[in-house]
């Protein structure tokens, strides 16, 4: 069954980590420094673990923000030109991935359509779909440079990510919107991009909603009634985005499945009681929460600076999603809502939103 | 009021992206937060060095114009370093990595910081303004890439020509994607020599810093057009494979080409061997004064001050402890030449040394 994964930083993973993730995982593990992998975890996310869990289309990041915290991922930055720098290195990623054949830009519902028919029956080359998509704005340096990113293939931005950005406040901070914010939201509006309410804070989401009223969707997120923590969306909050038709993606990250986990330890230094089922659990929430499957989807964000240790237990790679169906299956749900959870709400819910 | 000084080698775009400076911040902005930071160095972390170099320091010590690097190599991570940036598994990642390089270069450019120049026309242009500067002149840049990875093969010379790129080094340290580098016994591979035909087809300039004996040779042999070395010292004062032979130098000046001068301690002392980390002493011994000798080495066997230029290379991965004693910033290099006036160098040679000569490089290569 066809994955669509809503939030994958791949580039993050090749750029800053120095991974060859055209490799398997087994063998990113090995090249891995010990540093690397107590850091950044085990992979678990490459282009063949992809292909293994029929995983064939993917929002990839770029990743970089206004965040002096960052002493690590080196993504966070001290000015928006370095912003752009690392951005533009994690588009050029995807450019160079393409040039090779791993993958395909979705540019629009036409390229979609064709994607999602190749991966019908995949052979053992076909090119992954990849939707650009941006964590943090700040790599835009202005609403004049909008155009320039829809150009390359941007479809999808969240507004802020952690710390203190320059259009609004991220998680872990208070505060919302920033004055550059609207002039931005103004600009992804003309160009039809949409917006991830992902890593907003609790006033950033609504000030969001309130003031944008462009496509809104949120990448990679659970659920606040499970997990307590900014992070995770309130049952408000769920009915929001639900009544804008937007789609919100399960993340797997079990710092956002596990209460218990703790912050600021690393990954290999604890263990979580957290498993596949405890994600099916969040979508279960949204779906008896707004009383259809129609908004719920897949974002692991997998590889996003952390590895299996911090991953459900029983997911050794992303290939495991194809466990995914059974668990549903377990628990009643037909097999039309489990393909909308694994694929379709988010390809109809892009279809839509380019067909505008 | 100082004299207009190119520098040959900086590699801003690594320091703003890897080591996370934001290079239009003042020399001591960046020192106070940096200093902050030192006590937090992980276990497999390298200090970067204090930093030398930013834009600011660079216009106070009216380095107007440089050539600044695209840099990222294909190369198995260095032991100890494992996470070292400009080192990477993949010639998709070079090239993502090169390209953030330009990215950020192109956003100090969007913001007046610097002034990108790719014909001879800017080049004049960035040369007057520095007659007058204003505190506010941005700075003239060169792109130049140092290993030639990040370009994917022959077929994306002309975009990144386009994009400004004018001076390549095919390698850099070890063995990457288009031959042998510094510390790597052997040449070219084959792929290199597409390369360098489509580099033809421009007016770049090969840099041939960082090629290993046998490529430097193979270089010259093969390619006709333009070429320099932006920052190498001279074997016969120290020895290491790193350096040019005199027979390098003399080889290089016959094609008009001008051989920068490095300011590291790595690169000016004898006692320091490239492969034996037990010679790598953690502060510098030698002042402004041993670059001298190489500049009186290299005007000596030529017979001429028409080669020799400054390519600091100040940023590359240290910081002031390596650089010489008596330099606390980029902005010291007005300080060097002084030095070089004390020596006994007329107004006229330090001119060519500060600027002169890697104009006429660029002038030549720019009027075909």
């Amino acid at each position: 069954m066809l994955i669509v994964d809503s939030h994958l930083d791949l580039a993050f993973n090749a750029i800053q980590i120095n991974r060859d993730i055209t490799q398997p995982a087994a063998i990113v593990r090995t090249h891995d420094h010990q540093s690397s992998l107590y850091r950044w975890g085990s992979a678990t996310v490459t282009f063949p673990e992809l292909r293994k869990g029929r995983v064939g289309i993917v929002f990839g990041t770029v990743m970089s923000r206004i965040d002096h915290t960052d002493r690590f991922g080196r993504t966070g930055m001290y000015s928006q030109a370095q912003c752009y720098g690392v951005g533009h290195g994690h588009y050029s990623f995807y450019k160079a991935m393409e040039r090779e054949g791993v993958l395909k830009f979705i540019h629009n519902a036409e390229d979609l359509d064709a994607m999602v028919a190749a991966w019908q029956n995949p052979s053992a080359d076909t090119p992954f779909g990849l939707v650009l998509a941006m964590e943090s704005a700040d790599p835009i340096l202005d609403p004049d440079h909008v155009s320039e990113w829809y150009d390359r293939g941007l479809r999808i931005v969240s507004i802020s990510h952690y710390g203190n950005n320059t259009y609004a406040q991220g998680t872990d901070t208070e505060g919302g919107l920033l004055p550059r914010g609207k002039p931005l939201l103004d600009a992804l509006k003309a160009s039809g991009i949409i917006v991830d309410l992902t890593h907003t804070t609790d006033q950033g989401f609504w000030g969001i909603l309130d003031y944008y009223d462009g496509p809104v969707a949120a990448s990679h997120h659970n659920c606040r009634a499970l997990v307590p923590g900014q992070r995770q969306l309130t049952d408000e909050m769920i009915k929001a985005i639900v009544e804008r038709n937007g789609v919100i993606g399960a993340a797997f990250d079990v710092w956002m499945l596990d209460p218990d986990w703790k912050r600021g330890v690393l990954g290999c230094d604890q263990t979580t009681k957290a498993t596949l089922e405890t994600v099916v659990d969040h979508i279960d929430h949204i779906v008896q929460l707004v009383g259809s499957a129609n908004h719920c989807g897949i974002g692991t964000d997998l590889d996003g600076g952390y590895g299996q240790e911090q991953s459900p237990r029983d997911l050794n790679t992303i290939a495991d999603l194809q466990k995914l169906p059974s668990l549903f299956k377990k628990r009643g749900y037909k097999d039309e809502d489990i393909s909308k959870i694994l694929s379709n709400n988010w390809i109809n819910f892009l279809k839509k939103t380019w067909s505008r | 009021m100082g004299t207009l000084i190119i520098d040959g080698h900086l590699d801003m775009g690594f320091n703003a992206l890897y080591n996370r400076r934001d290079l239009t911040e003042t020399i001591q902005s960046l020192r106070e937060r940096e200093d902050s930071l030192k006590n937090l160095l992980g276990p497999y972390e390298t200090d970067p060095g204090t930093v030398t170099v930013s834009l600011p320091e660079l216009r106070r010590g009216h380095i107007g114009i440089m050539l600044a690097t695209i840099m990222c190599r294909v190369q198995v991570p260095w032991p100890g370093k494992p996470n070292c940036h400009n080192a990477v598994r993949t010639q998709a990642t070079a090239y993502a990595r090169g390209q953030s390089h330009l990215a950020y270069y192109q956003a100090l450019e969007r913001e007046g910081e610097v002034a990108w120049i790719k014909t001879l026309e800017d080049l004049e242009s960035s040369v007057a303004a520095w007659e007058n500067p204003t505190p506010e002149t941005p700075v003239g840049l060169i792109l130049s890439m140092e290993s030639a990875d990040p370009i994917l093969g022959p077929d994306q010379v002309a975009q990144w020509w386009e994009d400004g790129l004018r001076a390549v080094g095919i390698t850099h340290f070890g063995a990457n994607s288009y031959g042998h580098g510094t510390g790597a016994p052997g040449g070219l591979y084959p792929t290199a020599y597409p390369l360098l035909d489509a580099f033809a087809d421009t007016n770049m300039i090969i840099d041939l810093t960082h090629a290993a004996d046998t490529a430097f040779w193979q270089i010259l042999d093969y390619w006709e057009g333009p070429v320099h070395a932006s920052h190498c010292n001279c074997r016969a004062l120290v020895p290491g494979q790193r350096h040019l032979s005199d027979e390098m130098i003399k080889a290089l000046c016959e094609r008009g080409g001008v051989m920068g001068m490095v300011f590291v301690e790595s690169m000016l002392s004898p006692q320091w061997v490239w492969d034996d980390p037990r010679t790598h002493c953690p502060n510098a011994t030698r002042a402004m004064k041993a670059v001298v000798e190489h500049v009186d080495h290299v005007c000596q066997l030529t017979g001429n001050t028409d080669h020799v230029a400054i390519g600091t290379d100040l940023d590359g991965g240290f910081g002031r402890e390596l650089a010489p004693t008596d330099m606390d910033t980029v902005n010291d290099l007005q300080k060097f030449l002084n030095i070089l006036r004390e020596r006994g160098y007329s107004e006229e040679d330090v001119a060519k040394i500060a600027h002169g000569n890697l104009l006429r490089l660029f002038r030549n290569a720019w009027s075909k």
